[in-house]
């Protein structure tokens, strides 16, 4: 039975036995469809694995290993163009001093001389 | 067939995966949405052998639109019945100048198993009566009432506005009304 509120003209069986019963494509049909989408598929994007630079890196210790490396290059670089002219620039004067330090003292020497003779 | 329509995610999602090049989305998007072209072209033109290679054509359009395709244009499926809709109506109009006896056979819409009864031989009456109308307006009914779309979106497939969509809607369920009237009662009606 229809629903004569919701169809007044009648024809609202009609299009539902037609939803009910669609044309179907063949299986041949999807076959040759499927065969164009595999013929025009664009090539696939190739999965980007980690860089040239990015596994160097890894292999150095990341980036905080890269840091320390970068770190000491730019100070060799600094140490070599300095030429060492003042090593003082190096140290910062820390060890510019050279302080005697007197382990065993003349008297004490003297001493142990003396006892060696006897 | 080994893979089925089944999945969630969208047409867009998946044509544009399509487009990457992945060969899955091919296969969900083939079977997804031919039957959508071959049925809407099936309908226009009431020849399975037409509407079949329109229903290609269409498809094969969409593979090669794919690598393109942007993400805020329209749906999919609006798309695809543009393109199914546009070369169906080509095919009318070529159809035009051959004589009666080259008329293609008509669609079978409803399996020979179930042929008696009164609900296939409803939609194939229906079909009839929809190859009747003058194309516009079936197109129209075709999208409306057996495709289930909005007026709007009928309306951008279409290429006119909403207004001349409800009015080829009415018009062809008219022409319908009439060309079915003589068969309501051999199709089990009881109009008394």
């Amino acid at each position: 039975m229809t629903d004569r509120k919701h169809d007044d003209d009648g024809l609202e069986g009609f299009f539902s036995a037609a939803r009910a019963y669609p044309p179907e494509p063949s299986e041949a049909l999807l076959a040759r469809v499927l065969a164009d989408a595999e013929a025009a598929r664009p090539a696939p994007v190739p999965v980007r694995g980690p860089g040239l630079l990015s596994r160097i890196g890894d292999l150095l210790g990341g980036w905080q290993g890269l840091g320390g490396l970068a770190t000491a290059t730019v100070a060799g670089l600094w140490i070599g163009y300095a030429e060492l002219a003042d090593p003082d620039q190096l140290t910062g004067g820390l060890v510019g001093a050279s302080d005697v330090v007197d382990l065993l003292p003349q008297a004490e020497l003297f001493a142990l001389a003396m006892e060696m003779e006897e | 067939m080994a893979f089925d329509a089944e999945d969630d995610r969208s047409d867009e999602a998946l044509l544009a995966l399509y487009g990457r090049g992945d060969a899955g989305a091919a296969r969900v998007l083939t079977l997804r949405l031919t039957p959508l072209a071959f049925r809407v072209a099936a309908r226009m033109l009431g020849d399975k052998a037409e509407a079949e290679d329109v229903a290609q054509e269409a498809m094969l359009r969409l593979w090669r639109q794919a690598p393109n395709w942007q993400g805020g244009q329209a749906r999919v499926t609006t798309w695809l019945y543009r393109v199914a809709v546009n070369l169906a109506t080509d095919r009318l109009r070529k159809r035009r100048g051959l004589p009666l006896d080259e008329a293609p056979e008509p669609v079978e819409t409803a399996p020979g198993a179930v042929g008696r009864m009164i609900e296939a031989e409803r939609a194939a009456a229906l079909d009839a009566a929809l190859m009747a109308l003058p194309e516009r307006q079936r197109e129209a009914v075709i999208l409306r009432h057996l495709e289930g779309l909005s007026n709007p979106e009928i309306a951008e497939i279409m290429g006119v506005g909403v207004e001349a969509v409800e009015s080829l809607t009415a018009r062809g369920k008219r022409g319908l009304t009439a060309a079915l009237a003589g068969r309501r009662a051999e199709l089990g009606y009881d109009d008394d």
